[in-house]
């Protein structure tokens, strides 16, 4: 039989991706073809000194409300070679499970110290690590009663792939009805992030949390 | 698809951007590659187009709040990498990675027409990111260019090779070719998303 390119999941219980998610199998790309589909992006960015730490929205400003965390990791290859230099682009919800995006109508609380977004880029071992205020969890379907447990995305621009993920958090009980955990079955346990303990006073909680760049077009990151 | 025997890390799943991607991270020098950046003097060689349409659902309505990003090579086929660093085909002012969050559904994106790369015809790569799906890939053509025949990304299509093809819509603005591609996530005529991953 040949080779088929996957099928994507549908996300169950989630309308959107119902609406969105391609029903046709995806196609295989022609090897001479392969490498052009992964974009080298320019490293050109500049990342804010203070973005690292999104507890408060400026170094000279308060802690936002709720609980403090550390998140590190690494960022490799499938074939284990750290990504040095990959930008992460983090956002997340407030305490409350608000986004301080003009587009979030879910009228959770705001915090005025709390932003949400930063970027950090990994150090020449694949290394990176960021402050970030535990995301609450939020109803995102009230119709049937659906929560989006908490969860940080993160986009990660570098390696043989694009990626953008979420990481999450162990022992939630909504991670089990979460549409993309779902779809994610056995592999969901590689989205969680793994607890330990801080190595400083200024955070309550640390996760480790070690991103593998997927892909098979690694012409140029190898 | 794991290969079992294989010793490869097993890759960390992607998972959907969500609504809420940060507007804050846009940045206006990723929106026209035409300019190096706002302000500074220095253009990209070649013919400049708009390239707009819509990204639409099962539907057929404007899927809001996607993120679209480009990449594509300099107006002579060259692709800004490591491996072309020094060639002589390089055009200083293009990167050839473009980005852009459409809140509406609807876009516009600023750039030159992509060289032919060898054995390609001229192509642009764009990665969808948008709630409730995660990352999806393609890569659009351009109407009337010579080597779409011999393309082996549209001839691998098929018949649908057609809704992979930007048209010319008969019209220039502000001195740019404008051509017009929308994105069908899913539906009748959707359009053909690629496997990079296990390709």
């Amino acid at each position: 039989m040949a080779k088929q390119g996957r099928i994507l999941g549908i996300g169950p219980t989630d309308n959107t991706s119902d609406q969105r998610t391609p029903r046709q199998p995806l196609r295989l790309i022609p090897d001479i073809a392969r490498a052009s589909f992964v974009p080298v992006v320019p490293a050109r960015y500049a990342t804010n000194p203070h973005e690292w730490d999104m507890t408060r929205t400026a170094p000279d400003r308060p802690r936002a409300d709720g609980v403090p965390i550390e998140v590190t990791g690494r960022v490799r290859s499938a074939s284990g070679r750290p990504v040095a230099g990959a930008l992460l682009e983090v956002w997340s919800a407030n305490h409350y499970g608000r986004y301080r995006h003009v587009e979030d109508h879910s009228g959770l609380q705001l915090d005025d110290n709390h932003l949400g977004m930063g970027r950090v880029l990994t150090d020449e071992e694949g290394r990176y690590r960021f402050w970030a205020i535990s995301p609450g969890a939020y109803l995102a379907r009230p119709d049937i009663g659906r929560w989006r447990p908490k969860h940080i995305h993160i986009s990660v621009t570098g390696g043989s792939s694009r990626l953008i993920t979420q990481m999450y958090f162990p022992d939630e009980p909504n991670n089990a009805s979460d549409p993309m955990a779902i779809l994610m079955g056995d592999a969901f346990e590689r989205n969680i992030g793994r607890l330990r303990d801080p190595q400083t006073a200024e955070v309550k909680e640390a996760y480790d949390f070690d991103i593998v760049v997927g892909g098979r077009s690694a012409t140029f990151f190898e | 698809m794991t290969d079992p025997a294989s010793n490869l890390l097993p890759a960390t799943n992607e998972d959907t951007c969500g609504p809420y991607f940060p507007i804050y991270f846009a940045d206006p020098a990723l929106e026209d590659l035409t300019r190096f950046a706002p302000g500074v003097v220095g253009a990209a060689e070649g013919t400049r187009i708009i390239l707009r349409g819509r990204v639409l659902d099962r539907h057929g309505e404007l899927a809001n709040g996607a993120v679209l990003e480009f990449w594509q090579t300099n107006a002579r086929g060259v692709y800004r990498t490591p491996a072309t660093q020094g060639d002589a085909g390089i055009d200083p002012w293009f990167d050839g990675y473009g980005r852009l969050r459409t809140a509406s559904g609807a876009y516009e994106f600023r750039t030159i027409l992509p060289g032919a790369a060898p054995a390609r015809a001229p192509n642009i790569t764009i990665t969808i990111f948008s709630d409730g799906i995660s990352r999806i890939v393609t890569q659009v053509f351009f109407d009337g260019q010579a080597g779409n025949d011999a393309d082996p990304v549209l001839q691998s299509v098929g018949n649908d090779a057609p809704k992979l093809i930007a048209r010319h819509d008969g019209r220039t603005a502000s001195g740019a070719e404008v051509y017009v591609f929308d994105i069908v996530m899913a539906g009748p005529g959707e359009t053909p998303f690629f496997d990079d991953l296990e390709s």
